[in-house]
């Protein structure tokens, strides 16, 4: 029987990503499509704004990376405990979305000018949003609560990215750093870093 | 005894006017804070999560974000929508918006020589960005999302309201969205807001 998600990307970790890791976080099965540009011509019209990631489930196509995100995360647990701890989940999530399009566009540029220009950008935010999540992070190995949320993820897969763009840049925040530990030696987690697959972003 | 919900903004509508809709279509009791960007904004700022506002006090925590704080406010109040699915709907269709506020937005941010090209960048997009909307709006008239008044009502009534001062007939095929603008000042709590509600430039 099919799984009851259906989760439609291009091959790339990016927005993506973080419903791949809730999912797997919680052992819970997901159909991971991933297709290449020319396939998407075709979808392009039936998806709901145009645009992936989409999650298909229940005959309903939600669109927009963090809403799917976010609801995997309810139904798999990971979203928070009460509203209030949903909303510190959501807070982190915010502020540290703008910064992974912002990288793909440092890494992908072509134009070595352009590449430099966008650097320049990135370098200037990265410790912005780095250091206004480390502030606020728990100590404990999670940014919010006694354990893991979708936030922990989200901001993983970003400072993943981050840590290939300058490696080291994560040294300089202790609280995180143990956030990244602590995704790591999730054992699933760990497991799907092994097993998926190999991309740029 | 003082409300529960403490919302800290300037004396605007912007980013938190959403988030006042919401406390206000559901009849739920606030204090909204609006404080001065000149006097009283300076000293807040190291005060505040993320150094922006809007934020949100509530039992002890601060919560900052605009789509955080509207989203956690909805959820108490009801309007958020009634099953995860639904809720998943909510979201992403406020997600969308957020381009359409951007565009609408940085008419009012241009400098005067550049404001007739975002006027037209709004032009450009708004057209197919609401046919979308029109489809995906559900089937029950007047909402959005499911059979009653969400989070995606509100944000859809208060961006389109300013999107409509520049596309004026914008909406007129598009029946199904022209019925949201009308559900959401019929609800009663709304309605009084808007009445009352201080006069802000945006």
């Amino acid at each position: 029987m099919a799984p009851k998600y259906k989760f439609t990307y291009f091959n790339m970790r990016a927005r993506g990503e973080p419903t791949r890791l809730i999912f797997t976080a919680a052992g819970v099965e997901f159909e991971d499509v991933r297709i290449d540009f020319e396939k998407w011509k075709d979808l392009k019209e039936s998806a709901p704004m145009g645009q992936l990631p989409m999650l298909e489930v229940d005959g309903v196509k939600i669109c927009q990376s963090m809403s799917i995100a976010r609801f995997a995360a309810k139904e798999t647990g990971l979203a928070g405990k009460t509203n209030l701890e949903q909303a510190q989940a959501d807070m982190f999530v915010d502020e540290i979305s703008e910064l992974l399009p912002k990288l793909a566009g440092a890494v992908f540029a072509s134009d070595e000018a352009v590449k430099a220009e966008k650097a320049k950008e990135v370098d200037k935010m990265i410790p912005e949003k780095l250091g206004r999540l480390e502030k606020l992070s728990g100590a404990n190995g999670h940014l919010v609560g006694d354990s893991l949320l979708w936030c922990d993820l989200v901001v993983f897969n970003v400072a993943f990215n981050v840590e290939n763009y300058k490696p080291g840049t994560l040294k300089n925040y202790p609280k995180l750093t143990k956030v990244m530990d602590t995704v790591k030696a999730n054992k699933r987690i760990a497991d799907w870093i092994a097993k998926r697959p190999e991309t740029k972003f | 005894m003082a409300p529960k919900y403490r919302l800290i903004y300037f004396n605007l509508r912007a980013r938190a006017e959403p988030t006042r809709l919401l406390f206000a279509a559901a009849g739920l009791q606030y204090e909204d804070v609006r404080i001065r960007r000149d006097t009283e904004w300076p000293a807040l700022k190291p005060n505040t999560p993320m150094g922006q506002v809007p934020v949100l006090e509530v039992d002890g925590v601060t919560i900052c974000q605009s789509n955080a704080i509207a989203r956690y406010v909805a959820k108490e109040t009801g309007l958020a929508g009634k099953t995860n699915l639904e809720q998943a709907q909510v979201d992403m269709l406020v997600d969308g918006m957020g381009d359409l506020r951007g565009k609408q937005a940085a008419i009012r941010k241009a400098s005067e020589d550049k404001k007739d090209q975002c006027k037209e960048e709004l032009a450009a997009f708004a057209p197919n960005f609401l046919r979308r909307y029109e489809e995906l709006s559900g089937p029950h008239a007047g909402h959005l999302v499911g059979d009653s008044l969400t989070w995606a009502d509100l944000e859809f009534y208060d961006v389109m309201a300013k999107v409509l001062m520049y596309l004026p007939g914008i909406l007129d095929n598009l029946p199904k969205l022209a019925k949201v603008m009308d559900t959401v000042p019929a609800n009663k709590g709304v309605a009084d807001w808007l009445a009352k509600r201080p006069e802000t430039p945006h």
